[in-house]
């Protein structure tokens, strides 16, 4: 079979088995419903952290307001279920669509701005729609939300596969975006969006595009998400808290990267039930912390640790693992010089710097 | 007409209460170029702390404003040399210093919930229900004392810029921090006191806004966010600007009120903000591009 040339043979194996690996494994290891029914949902975090994470991490611009998709993809996959009765996968597609075509609404306009501009103006998109979803009672129920009808979806146990089919689609499409002269020309807009369009890249279709993919996605996740509870309501769905679990998936996975919000999503989970069952006053001071320690110490989260201890061990990350990262000028060294360009180190400051990275200074 | 005027100068009175709250953010950005979205949150804090200075103290929230200040000066130079000071300068920590001023954000409001509950305060004086009459219009005289304070503050904040040395350092700093090390100016204090003054500010303005509003730990995110909208607007060149971004802010909410739902309002910013950089990129009067 031909593969495009940006695919690795390898990375296509890993993919298949792993799937199969995750296909299979309730049948062959018994997890109890509990646990399996939260892996289906570690699935969609995953798929949402993976969507968050290519504005965020591949464009470079942060969203503090994807709960905004989020909840639309619910409330319109709720409404479709509930009014309509249309099949579940039908309701998600169209839920994820309509959520896209909104992102690129206010998106279009938006994604003019740069860094810090983009990211507050998010915080602006989440919070108007929140406001307008709460009081469009005969969209979103309003305050008391939405209840989708018995028997009609998939259940919990079901779902674990329906998130692993979401999972799959979504991390072919990471990879898909990363690699191929897409994911390059995202790159080229993250380091300097002016030399980029100097080059013939144009910033605004490839980031309406991402724009729309990630808007899409988080659109199903949210119709995924209304599916699992059967009952979702505005003032979680489009909460503020929302939007900053998908950042926090990204950023304390490893921003930029494949498994980085795959393994945010498993911290987030595992803090949700586990921690936050004993202590629930202080979830969101447990998440600032650690924003603060990730970005103090590890700008590359959970990624940029396992890529420290590989270093050490000697392994080293591929170009296209080390240029994924948080900072646009994060790599002095050419991307053909010999050895690949390290992750960008932590700050020069020295907070908790160790012995072992390279060079990855900035400004 | 008597409607109109008495709209106008409502607005006019906002206007002053949202350019305190826009000042503080706008001299870090402009000097360290770094966006503290702990802005919100520090309003919030000093909003809790005059409302406790006022009900366990009896301190009139105005009297307050000095002690706010000085704690929240040293507040924000202890953010500065704790946090802040570790983040890579120019466009490359743009990022990581949102993420780490959220992170911030998130352990006030998580601090603020623990200590007060999530129900709404707010401070009442003696005088809290009390009116002034202006162009024969009666107005709260909390609004009518925010704005004097705001102008004051403010003209403070100019004269401090212009005349004092550590102002005019701020100042070199803001235009080159290269040559100001050059010519013995210390950026790193610098960048402390800014951050500290910058702090400072918010806590005004969340004492000011403690007479005005009701509040909870949630409060603080569309002050931040308008803040930012005045920022955009008005350009970060001087303290006409920001007046002018807070007058249009201030006239385009209360004038909103007309024509949208009540609900809306608090999305008039947005809206006002997308609308301005669509047609202009550059905010009304900036030169360069936003970056």
């Amino acid at each position: 079979m031909h593969l495009p040339v940006w695919a690795s043979r390898r990375a296509l194996i890993v993919f298949v088995v792993a799937f199969a690996v995750l296909y299979l494994a309730p049948f062959v290891v018994s997890l109890g419903d509990y646990l399996h029914n939260l892996a289906g949902l570690a699935f969609m975090f995953m798929a949402a952290g993976l969507a968050w994470n290519w504005l965020g991490g591949y464009v470079g611009q942060i969203s503090f307001g994807h709960a905004a998709m989020f909840g639309t993809g619910g409330f319109t996959s709720a409404r479709l279920a509930v009014t309509f009765g249309l099949p579940f996968w039908a309701t998600w597609l169209i839920g994820g669509m309509v959520a896209g075509v909104y992102a690129l609404l206010w998106g279009h306009p938006t994604l003019r701005l740069r860094g810090p501009y983009f990211s507050i103006a998010t915080i602006g998109v989440g919070e108007a729609t929140r406001l307008v979803a709460t009081y469009w009672t005969d969209f979103t129920g309003g305050s008391s939300g939405l209840s989708l009808p018995i028997d009609t979806g998939p259940t919990k146990f079901e779902l674990y596969w329906y998130g692993l089919y979401l999972l799959a689609a979504v991390v072919a499409m990471s990879y898909w975006l990363r690699k191929s002269r897409i994911g390059l020309g995202l790159l080229a807009i993250k380091e300097d969006v002016e030399a980029a369009s100097d080059v013939g890249v144009n910033p605004s279709f490839y980031q309406d595009l991402v724009l729309f993919l990630s808007g899409t996605v988080v659109g199903v996740c949210g119709g995924f998400y209304a599916s699992y509870q059967a009952f979702i309501d505005p003032l979680d769905m489009f909460s503020f808290e929302r939007s900053i679990s998908f950042v926090l998936i990204g950023v304390i996975g490893g921003i930029g990267t494949i498994l980085g919000p795959a393994m945010g999503a498993i911290v987030f989970i595992v803090i949700q039930e586990f921690l936050l069952a004993s202590y629930p006053q202080l979830y969101l001071g447990l998440y600032g912390v650690l924003l603060i320690v990730v970005i103090l110490f590890e700008p590359l989260g959970l990624s940029g640790l396992i890529m420290r201890l590989g270093r050490r061990l000697g392994i080293k990350p591929s170009p296209y693992a080390a240029a994924g990262g948080l900072s646009p000028a994060s790599s002095p060294d050419a991307p053909d010089a010999p050895d690949p360009p390290g992750p960008p180190g932590p700050p020069t400051a020295s907070v908790g710097a160790s012995g072992h990275e390279q060079d990855g200074g900035r400004a | 007409m008597g409607q109109v005027l008495a709209l106008a100068v409502s607005a006019v009175l906002l206007a002053g209460f949202y350019a305190s709250m826009a000042y503080g953010l706008g001299l870090i950005y402009g000097v360290l170029r770094v966006v503290n979205l702990a802005h919100g949150g520090m309003i919030m804090a000093s909003a809790y702390l005059s409302w406790v200075l006022f009900t366990k103290f009896s301190i009139d929230p105005y009297l307050a404003i000095p002690i706010v200040m000085v704690v929240f000066f040293f507040v924000g130079v202890a953010m500065y040399k704790g946090l802040v000071r570790f983040l890579p300068r120019g466009a490359a920590g743009g990022v990581q210093s949102l993420l780490l001023l959220f992170g911030v954000w998130l352990v006030i409001r998580n601090l603020a919930y623990l200590l007060f509950t999530g129900d709404d305060q707010a401070v009442r004086t003696s005088y809290s229900t009390a009116s002034i009459p202006i162009f024969g219009n009666h107005y709260s005289v909390n609004r009518v004392a925010v704005f004097v304070i705001s102008l004051v503050a403010v003209a403070l904040l100019q004269l401090w810029l212009s005349k004092t040395y550590t102002g005019k350092a701020v100042r070199g700093v803001t235009e080159n921090p290269d040559s100001s090390t050059l010519v013995g100016i210390d950026v790193e204090r610098v960048y402390a006191i800014t951050f500290g003054v910058g702090t400072a500010l918010a806590g005004l303005a969340g004492v000011l806004a403690s007479t005005l509003f009701a509040f909870n730990p949630s409060f603080g995110s569309g002050e931040l966010l308008k803040s930012f909208v005045i920022i955009v607007l008005g350009g970060l060149g001087s303290v006409i600007g920001i007046a002018v971004g807070a007058l249009v802010l201030g006239f385009a909410e209360i004038f909103a009120i007309y024509v949208v739902p009540s609900y809306l309002t608090a999305a008039v910013g947005f809206v006002l903000l997308v609308v301005v950089l669509v047609v202009r990129p550059g905010g009304l009067f900036g030169s360069k591009v936003l970056r």
